[in-house]
């Protein structure tokens, strides 16, 4: 499943539980159709929510990462992350048949396969402008909108044929930063239908002016909007992906029927795709358990021991790793921990002594990522540097961590709580801001409702505990939390916000390319706890604007030793499909939809 | 009576007045941003100011407060913050699936609560009673999640009699359709308050067979049958109402726990992702909603008393 960066945050308690990656489309998906049945049903488990916006721009008070679900298998975007097993471009899959980079990757050249919409009409390089045109004229009220990306970075858009496109960049880009992270936001919409302000209108040009274009964005977020719609709209009955909507229920439910006049290359083969919600996950495992009609589903990480029942039940189960660093945020300017946590040899002290490996082994049963750093190695191992590969720079040492806290000045009170014995700034003082007596506790506030979660937090608890670092635990639901956990600075660190001192909501996702703007860079839209450096912000430049391995790996070690924030282990998400059902797998950690249109049942 | 009535319906005004009011202020003093908690961890405080002036939170709280309340008259509840919905149309979809699975669940509990109560009263102190009892303790302390837990395990997982989830019908006249798969979420419900009706069943019946005019009754020679209909079931309805009354709350709560795990999305789970997500609008309609059928049910229970009760007779100094 595509959610999107600043989505995929916000819909973590249901992605623990629920997230449904499409199979991997691997570029000789279509190969197995020659063994395959036509037709059958195919019923997706969904936990937690459903989609309640159809149109794929959704504006910024929409924040439902779902709808991505319901949009993704009827507008895909330009660029297809998830090849097979790989995160990498799907090219068979995208809408572009090549992407060219010149003028020092100033200049992007876009040209679009021949493909058409399901009414018959061309895809052509007016749709994207016309995506273009409604996004320039909403800054910032698209929900995906990341000040200074796509369109800020634009300067002009040129369409010298009808599939041609020509974007003139304000600076140079990464060409695999911009086509797997930016490009893949962005999907083609059909301009020839939906390019008016009523449903009466005629579709024109409107989208050529700013006013027009705003008044066309109007439109269509308001019938977006309307549930009881989604089938009957016109507007939502011209798609160019695999799937057309055939139903839609209040409950959240919702059918997909293939599409007859997709152009791509993997026609769908089954004849239906039902997807179901489920209020929680116990729900899910206990239609799963009883012989329900659910043929794919995800297995909460703390149901894991179910999958002996589960195969018996005529289900298999793959892992697949998630495209995200699982992270505990510590809160740099909290006006009681602020001082602590902005101490390197602290966070390094706190991160010696999570038992990662101990937590991947009994929490998460195996199936987790070792969180060695920045770049998750399971899910992006040739973007994973030598060091991350290797464990990491600071394996599990409750040894190193105490030699560390006694060489800055600390009274290290195993199973107690230590405290600060020579105040000052000095190489073998406690640092600045830390008074003599001042013990080493604090607070981690973490999203509640997953078992999993709850015993990894407890983990760290304890093993802090070696070094007399005292954590106190607080589970809150996640959008309790997430109202809670404001953005702080050094310049601006309001107590109403910054109150929170460590913070785990689990994991932050990436896109195809794993690089570190917006989570490390001074100002970052992920970085709440006010982490800055120029040293940081330099080398993460270098990898959006720069295309050298060896840059990114820079970046990467970096900011493994420096710890923004403090890495842990990361669960994979389980699934459960259908042993007769073909083509779920290999499973692809940045799949870009929900591809099913590869699936078949198993003559 | 009619005095009466309009005295209480003004009492119920103010009543949903004064919930409104205190909602709306606690809920504003929650810690937290309605924003964040909206559009997740990770928002810039652009898209927070874009999000607090769609939704007036940029007002004062007075002005927020009067605005909510010509909304309200105007029949508008107002924005789901987090469903992208308007709040009326949320509770129109839940409130007939819940009323239906509350209804059937109170009635079926009443149902089997009565006769249970009445015939322990009758049995006082010998082994049925005992057995019913100790029965009603285990249920009554068990919580409700357990008790689902364990009819799923057994009459889905292990006999594959019925389905684990509830039926996923929008329509009342659809979730009838489907009556196999409302016997489980029925029955947790009404497990539960069957072990808590039957006790005050049983000792309301205790008392009123003690009284005078049961004696009075048999001394005339009034067939068993007849005083436990006429007499007994009677007098002792009357407490038995009022703790049907004062469960409604209880009802709803336990309603959460079978919502989740038969897969059912109502009200309760409604409310409760609402309370999570700071997501104001539904807080307030839901609880509009809770607080005016709350009245109305106290309403109604006053009624049943005069019904039940010749002696009471309102609106007669």
């Amino acid at each position: 499943m595509r959610i999107p960066r600043a989505k995929a945050a916000f819909a973590l308690p249901v992605i623990l539980t629920a997230i449904l990656v499409g199979a991997a489309c691997s570029e000789g998906g279509g190969s197995q159709k020659g063994h395959v049945k036509a037709g059958g049903t195919t019923s997706l488990a969904w936990v937690g929510a459903s989609p309640d916006f159809i149109f794929p721009l959704p504006p910024a008070t929409n924040t439902n990462g779902y709808n991505a679900n319901l949009e993704n298998p009827l507008w895909p975007n330009l660029t297809y992350d998830g090849n097979g097993s790989q995160a990498a471009v799907n090219s068979q899959e995208s809408l572009f048949s090549a992407i060219r980079f010149t003028d020092r990757d100033t200049t992007i050249t876009i040209t679009l396969k021949p493909w058409k919409w399901s009414d018959g009409a061309p895809v052509t390089s007016r749709d994207f402008t016309f995506v273009y045109h409604l996004l320039k004229a909403e800054v910032p009220n698209w929900y995906l909108y990341v000040p200074g990306l796509f369109p800020d970075d634009v300067a002009s858009v040129a369409t010298p044929g009808p599939h041609t496109v020509v974007m003139h960049l304000t600076h140079s880009y990464n060409p695999t930063f911009y086509t797997e992270n930016v490009l893949s936001e962005v999907p083609l919409l059909p301009q020839h239908a939906w390019d008016k302000t009523s449903m009466s209108g005629k579709a024109g040009n409107d989208d050529d002016t700013t006013g027009g274009a705003k008044a066309v964005y109007a439109f269509l977020a308001r019938e977006g909007a309307q549930m009881t719609t989604f089938t009957t709209n016109p507007l939502w009955k011209v798609v160019d992906g695999p799937w057309t909507l055939a139903s839609f229920q209040s409950n959240g439910a919702w059918d997909f029927v293939p599409n007859k006049h997709y152009s791509g290359p993997d026609k769908p083969i089954l004849a239906r795709w039902n997807n179901v919600p489920y209020t929680t996950d116990a729900a899910e495992v206990d239609a799963l358990r009883s012989g329900s009609s659910v043929d794919v589903a995800t297995l909460p990480p703390n149901d894991i021991a179910q999958e002996g029942v589960l195969k018996s039940e005529g289900y298999s189960v793959a892992p697949v790793p998630y495209p995200a660093v699982g992270d505990i945020m510590p809160n740099l300017h909290n006006a009681a921990a602020g001082a602590l946590l902005r101490q390197l040899y602290i966070r390094q002290a706190l991160e010696d002594l999570i038992n990662r490996p101990q937590i991947v082994s009994k929490v998460f049963g195996g199936a987790a990522d070792p969180g060695n750093g920045p770049v998750p190695v399971q899910a992006f191992p040739s973007w994973a540097s030598p060091l991350e590969k290797s464990g990491g720079p600071y394996p599990y040492s409750p040894s190193v961590a105490i030699a560390l806290l006694k060489a800055r000045g600390w009274k290290v009170a195993p199973g107690g709580t230590s405290a600060c014995q020579r105040a000052g700034t000095g190489a073998a003082d406690c640092g600045a801001g830390i008074a003599a007596g001042q013990p080493l506790r604090f607070q981690l506030d973490y999203s509640s409702g997953s078992a999993t979660m709850d015993e990894e937090d407890a983990a760290i608890q304890s093993s802090e505990a070696q070094a007399g670092v005292r954590i106190s635990l607080k589970a809150e639901p996640f959008n309790t939390l997430s109202g809670e956990v404001g953005t702080c600075t050094a310049s601006s660190h309001p107590a109403s916000g910054c109150g929170w001192q460590l913070v785990n909501f689990g994991y932050a996702p990436y896109e195809a390319y794993p690089a570190g703007d917006g989570f490390f860079d001074t100002g970052g839209y992920n970085n709440q706890g006010g982490y800055s450096s120029t040293e940081m912000d330099s080398l993460i430049n270098a990898t959006e604007y720069g295309s050298s391995t060896s840059a990114f790996f820079s970046y990467e070690d970096y900011a493994a030793r420096q710890l923004p924030w403090l890495w842990i282990p990361l669960p994979s998400n389980i699934f459960v499909y259908r042993s007769t059902l073909q083509g779920f797998t290999p499973l692809n950690p940045v799949s870009g939809g929900l591809n099913a249109e590869v699936w078949s049942y198993r003559p | 009576m009619t005095a009466f009535l309009i005295r209480r319906i003004g009492q119920a005004a103010a009543v949903v007045m004064g919930v409104m009011v205190l909602t709306f202020v606690l809920i504003h003093l929650e810690p937290g941003s309605a924003a964040r908690a909206a559009l997740g961890p990770h928002v810039t405080a652009g898209r927070i100011a874009i999000f607090n002036s769609t939704y007036g939170l940029n007002e004062p709280l007075y002005r927020q407060f009067g605005g909510y309340l010509a909304q309200v008259a105007r029949g508008n509840l107002g924005t789901s913050y987090a469903l992208q919905q308007p709040v009326s149309t949320l509770i129109a979809q839940r409130l007939p699936r819940d009323l239906l699975l509350l209804g059937v669940s109170t009635a079926l509990a009443l149902i089997l609560a009565l006769p249970l109560g009445l015939y322990q009263a009758l049995r006082r102190n010998r082994p049925g009673d005992y057995v019913f009892t100790g029965i009603a303790f285990t249920l009554y302390s068990m919580p409700d999640f357990l008790l689902a837990i364990a009819l799923i395990a057994v009459f889905c997982v292990q006999l594959r009699l019925l389905p684990p989830e509830a039926p996923q019908a929008t329509t009342v006249t659809g979730l009838l359709a489907d009556p196999r798969a409302l016997i489980l979420p029925v029955l947790t419900l009404a497990l539960v308050s069957v072990a808590s009706f039957s006790r005050y069943m049983r000792s309301s019946a205790i008392d009123t067979l003690a009284q005078d005019y049961i004696r009075v009754a048999r001394a005339k020679g009034l067939s068993q049958r007849l005083i436990l209909a006429r007499h007994v079931l009677r007098n002792s309805l009357l407490p038995v109402i009022t703790i049907v009354g004062l469960s409604f709350p209880a009802i709803v709560a336990g309603a959460v726990i079978a919502e989740e795990v038969f897969n059912f999305p109502g009200m309760g789970l409604l409310f409760y992702q609402a309370a999570t997500s700071h997501d104001f609008p539904v807080l307030l309609g839901s609880t509009l909603v809770v607080g005016i059928s709350t009245v109305i049910g106290s309403l109604a229970a006053d009624i049943a008393y005069a019904v039940l009760d010749p002696r009471i007779r309102y609106g007669r100094g």
